[in-house]
């Protein structure tokens, strides 16, 4: 058709050179008989009666023939005739060009508003041909040039109109998830969603989009706004920040979103805190964020905002985690290939999740590379981990699946020392998630996790421990401004204790619990004014607390298996976030949980306001399978507010209350593989707390500094403690050997975060107070006289600061200073004698304090070259933890060794611990 | 540049992982107005019942224990009679040949000299089971010693033991002579040795058992204690006496919480060291701390000996390092007036009758008193 392609040409420089002549002519007419001509001869006596200019591939017209009696009938009205009946269309310009195309018309002028607007951008390049427009056509925006005009068109168009779509990754076509969208004049803008998912409503007419996000190419789009419709951006990843931290997106969320106490960590800057092992590690980075503590090193249970470590709810993929460690807490259960984002909520929780108390800790894995197979791994000291990822089908479906294991098994083997090369530790996981893009509407996630944990520490006895967890997810959208995700998931943790080394002792210990959701959330986006989100959620859970068995033939051990418990949690919730204006928001939100706990069982009944013991039981109540013999539930608030004071700093405030039915029960200070998990019932209540919160948010430097403010008082009723020499394994009526405990936590945090430029991190400061009680008549025992005492993680002040300078494109250093106030700890009052041997008694609970905890850690990135055609791309990262070999105790105790009281001092990480990790990407 | 070899890196990466660092330490001084009552010892019923009350001290306290002195201490029926214990002195209170009902219930009641009363609560008797044997075996690591019973009545379920280990043992020197009244002499025929010793030690921590998850009230094979393959007790014969106590329930928690908080502590996942609440109160002031838990049992024992030729030929036993060295007989006197050293034998020049030198050696290597005694026990076989 080289007709054709000359013809378009030269309306290509003829439109590029007379953009302003875009006059509007009186219309021409034309007269004339045709009958049984051939279209060129129709074409040649309207050249030769009027102005018109056709332009038109003579192969497309050859079998069309005129027709035809006209008499002083404009063009228009004759080409509908001639062409009527045919795939042709045809399109007249100001310049009396005519342009005869199959399919679709040509555009032959720019939409209304398209100069109206300044944009310095759009006159720098040759107007494009327009891209096809159609009511809700979805598109691909890849082009920064080009003009997207997104929905029906029309003639000056007013009011206001939605846009939604899903941010992927050009490269790997993953979504893109907290990326922001936004438009400057007026500033509207939004972040997408962990689907990717985008909406906005904009008022009508020409904008340019910009799109920022961590780790990408910041990028723009030029839409035309005519009505409702959907754009899908493609976003390339900016290869220059493998490493680093760009967290442009939600620049000004510190200010401007309505959120208060929720943090995002990308695994970008988990990546970059150096930790004790070399493997990047999500637990202890979210360890250094204001409000999280830990009781100490080497152990994952985290304690935010004053809530014990049960009081977290870890959700991998939607699914939730009971053991999030490996090897003691030394790692943490998540392989950083495979993460995408962290999301920590310490005070605000949305009213979509519930169920725990303190937080709830979002992990979200990637989704598999859309385009092509691909891996990443790491060689560390200890750990290696290798990820592979690629489509089924290219475009729709893809996989990701990383693994981890250590060689500290065969490691300990080498050890010359006989009792370490008794000893075994070793672990594993494997994650996998499968994406399928069903069509435009509808997206499927299958999600799995399974995690093993093995070690023998003497000769003796072997502890294992398993996480397994899968998830389905489908999301569909019903139309632009509403989407629902059905979400199933299964949980399962357990554990196992066996020792073999007595024949006549030799057990099995075991302890299992399942967990299984339902959950349906949707998101409503009625105007740019309300979005509304609601859905129910229910869980099931059933528990095998204990089983004994024997473990050998001539073993002794008489199997004994505590009652199953079962129970099912469900819970209705509806929230709405109300933008007054630019400078009030609310969101309101309701979620009503409710608890059932479900037989078969047979339940102890106690004397009401007696002490529990076995001596106050009163009477054995049994229960059927699917009998409700215990039931709770309630409200549970969820409000906050925003009020801008100016356009770079804000005031928020939040409530809320959480009701949690699980409890774990451990009396260990650290979070140990044998811990229980129990839930409510007739005897154990459930948790409840309260928390306001209060913050002030400044950013300074256009944004790249920002500054925060929050106070916090919180409640805790009915959370568990353990009364001396409890017994916790096996024990068949638990209720008796632990009491009801009240909290408080109070406290300021204060964080000064710079994300951009070569030197960034965040600096933070909190000072906190965890206070505990122990005061009901149904104890046998109370604690300290029933005063409020500091928990076992009760820091006051705490100060961190993570940094990180970057001297080229391939080479950064981080450096990491942590201080905190010694944890408390119950300290010997006096000595005796008993006998011949030395003892002590102890003070009132969590007296006394460790001294203080201070650690300086140090980590290089060296990254290899960035040519983007390489077989693969690989850094190296060397780091040192604990830089100043400083020995922060852990725990100060004293013993009685050879019939005297001597004190020691343990710390965890005593010397400076060097690491190197290989890291890689194909 | 110091090239590792490899096993040692690997020891030492693991090290890291593996091996916390545990220091001595002192805190800083937590002084505290503590003198509470601490009662100690248990209610024999087969043998007799020796009670010592002291205080408690603070923990920088260095001084001597101190005893609570004339206190009146008395063993009580419940709903029956009265046997007061005799003191001894030191704080220590005693009976013998008081028959225990097993039936009844007895308490301690305590009369201070300051007026004060205490009792403890009212415990039940329990009958101690037979030991069936006290075993051992020679470990990867040394001597260990297990120790098992039975009830056949199944009524027993928790336990407590403690033991005496005694073992043989020599000096580095044998010697005829000694040093008296400023002279080298030797030492008379039938005069006790000094070179073969024998020692005693009690145990000094906690022992507890129970048989509460096994089908039947059997312990078997109960470690009991190790003794390092290297260890000066071997060298001989090794003998340890086990004794059993039975106890209740209550009492056994009280002995888990105290084992809990004193000896298995300083671990990841150990424990919270918590409240011991003991079975002993004030009389008058019911929120005045008393330490200490009152037990009424029989007790079993049972005696072993292990002797060095059972063991295995290649443990090497610590023999005391000594170096004999010469004086000449005129500077001796002097020599061995401080009693540091001590004449070990005499040196005459060859084909001489006159003793020109004696050799010694340190005190410590040639006193086995230092350590023990030289009086044969009774039981020793």
């Amino acid at each position: 058709m080289p007709h054709f392609y000359r013809r378009f040409l030269f309306l290509i420089a003829f439109l590029g050179c007379c953009l302003q002549a875009h006059a509007q002519q009186a219309p021409l007419v034309i007269s004339g008989n045709f009958t049984h001509v051939s279209f060129d001869a129709f074409v040649q006596t309207v050249e030769d009666q009027t102005s018109y200019r056709f332009f038109y591939d003579p192969a497309t017209v050859d079998s069309l023939e005129v027709n035809l009696q006209v008499q002083k009938q404009p063009l228009e009205k004759v080409l509908q005739q001639v062409l009527a009946g045919t795939a042709l269309k045809f399109a007249i310009s100001g310049t009396n060009q005519v342009f005869i195309t199959k399919g679709s018309p040509i555009q032959v002028a720019l939409p209304d508003g398209f100069f109206e607007r300044r944009a310095p951008e759009a006159v720098q390049y040759v107007a494009p041909p327009l891209a096809q427009a159609g009511k809700q056509s979805k598109k691909k925006a890849a082009s920064e040039l080009k003009l997207y005009e997104i929905g029906v068109r029309r003639e000056n168009p007013t009011g206001k109109a939605s846009l939604a779509g899903y941010l992927r990754d050009a490269k790997t076509g993953e979504a893109l998830i907290g990326a922001s969208v936004y438009i400057e004049s007026p500033l509207i803008g939004t972040t997408s969603d962990q689907y990717g998912y985008y909406a906005l409503t904009l008022p009508v007419g020409r904008h340019q989009l910009n799109i920022k996000g961590i780790g990408l190419k910041n990028t723009r789009r030029q839409i035309m706004l005519y009505s409702d419709g959907k754009l899908d951006i493609d976003i390339e990843e900016d290869v220059r920040s493998l490493k680093e931290v760009l967290v442009e997106a939600e620049k000004d969320k510190n200010v401007s979103g309505l959120q208060m106490g929720v943090e995002k960590l990308d695994i970008r800057t988990i990546k970059q805190v150096p930790t004790a092992f070399g493997e990047a590690d999500i637990l202890r980075v979210v360890l250094t964020l204001p409000g999280v503590k830990s009781v100490g090193e080497g152990s994952t249970g985290m304690n935010v905002r004053g809530g014990s470590t049960d009081q977290n709810l870890i959700l991998f993929n939607d699914a939730t985690i009971y053991n999030p460690s490996h090897l003691f807490g030394f790692f943490s259960a998540f392989n950083p290939d495979v993460l995408k984002t962290v999301e920590l909520y310490k005070s605000a929780v949305p009213a979509k999740y519930g169920g725990r108390l303190s937080s709830v800790l979002e992990v979200t894995t990637r989704e598999g590379n859309k385009k092509q197979l691909t891996g990443s791994g790491g060689i560390g000291l200890l750990t290696s981990r290798l990820t592979l990822e690629g489509p089924i089908v290219k475009d729709k479906t893809s996989f990701i699946i990383g693994g981890r294991s250590t060689y500290s098994n065969w490691l300990l083997k080498q050890l010359p020392n006989k009792s370490y090369n008794k000893s075994s530790a070793s672990f594993y996981d494997l994650n996998g998630q499968v994406t399928h893009e069903i069509d435009s509407k509808n997206t499927l996630y299958l999600s799995g996790y399974l995690s093993k944990d093995k070690f023998k520490l003497s000769a003796d006895t072997l502890y294992q421990f398993s996480n397994r967890n899968a998830s389905i997810k489908w999301k569909h959208n019903f139309h632009n401004k509403l989407y629902g995700v059905l979400t199933g998931a299964y949980s399962h943790y357990d554990y196992a204790v066996t020792s073999e080394k007595n024949p006549v002792n030799a057990s099995e210990l075991t302890y299992g619990l399942n967990q299984a959701n339902l959950q349906a959330d949707f998101s409503y986006f009625h105007n740019a004014k309300h979005t509304v989100d609601f859905g129910a959620s229910s869980i099931l859970y059933n528990i095998a607390p204990g089983s004994l068995k024997p473990y050998s033939d001539e073993s002794l051990i008489a199997a004994d298996a505590l009652q199953r418990e079962r129970a099912v949690e469900s819970a209705l919730y509806v929230s709405d976030r109300i933008d007054f204006s630019r400078r009030l928001s609310l969101s309101l939100g309701l979620r009503y949980s409710f608890f059932n706990a479900m037989g078969p069982r047979e339940v102890f009944a106690y004397a009401p306001g007696a002490p529990r013991s076995e001596g106050s039981v009163q009477d054995t109540l049994s229960y059927k399978a699917g009998d409700s013999f215990a039931s709770y539930h309630g409200p549970e608030y969820r409000l906050s507010a925003r009020l801008g004071l100016t356009d770079n700093s804000s005031v928020k405030l939040s409530f809320n209350r959480l009701r949690q039915y699980i409890h774990m029960l451990s009396n260990t200070t650290s979070v140990s593989p044998t811990d229980i998990w129990k839930l409510s019932d007739s005897n154990i209540r459930p948790q409840v707390g309260n928390q306001v919160a209060l913050g002030y948010y400044q950013n300074f430097r256009a944004n790249t500094i920002e500054f925060s403010v929050e106070g916090y008082y919180k409640t805790m009723q009915d959370f568990l403690d353990y009364k001396s020499g409890a017994t916790l394994v096996m024990n068949h009526h638990i209720e008796t050997d632990v009491v009801n405990a009240e909290g408080k936590a109070y406290g300021v945090e204060l964080m000064l975060r710079k994300m951009t430029g070569k030197l960034n991190g965040w600096a933070s400061y909190t000072y906190s107070r965890t206070l505990v009680r122990v005061n009901n008549p149904e104890a046998a025992e109370v604690i300290n006289n029933g005063e409020y005492y500091p928990s076992n993680f009760d820091k006051p002040h705490d100060f961190t600061m993570v940094s990180n300078y970057r001297f080229s494109q391939r080479f950064s250093t981080s450096l990491n200073f942590t201080y905190s106030t010694g944890r408390p700890i119950t300290l010997p009052l006096a000595k005796y004698y008993d006998g011949n041997v030395q003892r002590i008694l102890y003070s009132d609970r969590n007296a006394y304090r460790v001294p203080d905890y201070y650690r300086v850690d140090f980590a290089m990135n060296i990254e290899g070259n960035h040519k983007v055609r390489k077989l693969a791309h690989s850094s190296w990262t060397l780091a040192v933890y604990n830089l100043t070999g400083r020995r922060n105790p852990y725990s100060i105790y004293f013993k009685s060794e050879d019939g005297k009281v001597k004190g020691y001092k343990l710390s965890i990480f005593g010397n400076p611990i060097p690491t190197v990790t290989y890291n890689f990407k194909f | 540049m110091i090239i590792l070899n490899w096993r040692k890196s690997v020891f030492w990466v693991l090290m890291l992982l593996l091996s916390s660092c545990v220091e001595p330490y002192e805190p800083e001084v937590i002084q505290a107005r503590n003198s509470f009552l601490v009662v100690s010892g248990f209610l024999n019923v087969n043998g007799p019942t020796t009670i010592q009350l002291s205080r408690t001290q603070n923990l920088s306290d260095q001084s001597m224990p101190i005893f609570e002195e004339r206190a009146s201490v008395f063993i009580e029926e419940e709903q029956g009679g009265q046997h007061r214990l005799w003191e001894l002195g030191s704080g220590t209170y005693t009976i013998s040949g008081l028959d225990l009902n097993v039936g009844s219930k007895y308490r301690l009641f305590i009369r201070t000299a300051a007026g004060k009363e205490y009792a403890s609560d009212y415990v039940a008797v329990k009958q101690t089971p037979a030991i069936d044997e006290v075993s051992w075996e020679a470990g990867s690591e040394g001597l260990e010693i297990f120790v098992s019973t039975h009830d056949p009545k199944n009524d027993t379920w928790y336990y407590r033991w403690e033991y005496e280990d005694t073992w043989e043992y020599t000096s580095a020197y044998d010697t005829n002579l000694k040093f008296v009244n400023g002279e080298v002499v030797y030492r008379e025929y039938g005069e006790l040795g000094i070179y073969r010793c024998w020692r005693t030690e009690a145990s000094k921590t906690i022992k507890l058992g129970t048989s509460t998850k096994l089908s039947q009230d059997v312990i078997h094979a109960y470690p009991l204690l190790s003794v390092p393959s290297n260890s000066s007790k071997l060298l001989y014969k090794y003998s340890v006496l086990v004794k059993q106590y039975a106890l209740t329930r209550e009492a056994y928690q009280y002995w888990e919480t105290l084992k809990k908080n004193t000896e298995s502590i300083g671990t990841l996942f150990d424990p919270l060291p918590s409240q011991l609440t003991g079975n002993i109160h004030s009389l008058s002031d019911p929120s005045e701390l008393v330490v200490g838990y009152i037990a009424a049992s029989s007790v079993q024992e049972k005696r072993l000996f292990v002797s060095n030729d059972e063991l295995p030929k290649n443990w090497r036993g610590t023999y005391p390092t000594c170096v004999l060295d010469t004086i000449p007989v005129a500077e001796a006197p002097d020599y061995f007036e401080t009693g540091y050293n001590m004449p070990v034998g005499e040196i005459m020049p060859p084909m001489g009758t006159v003793v020109t030198d004696y050799t010694y050696a340190k005190k410590e290597c040639v006193d086995c008193r230092l350590f023990g005694t030289n009086i044969k026990p009774d039981f020793w076989e």
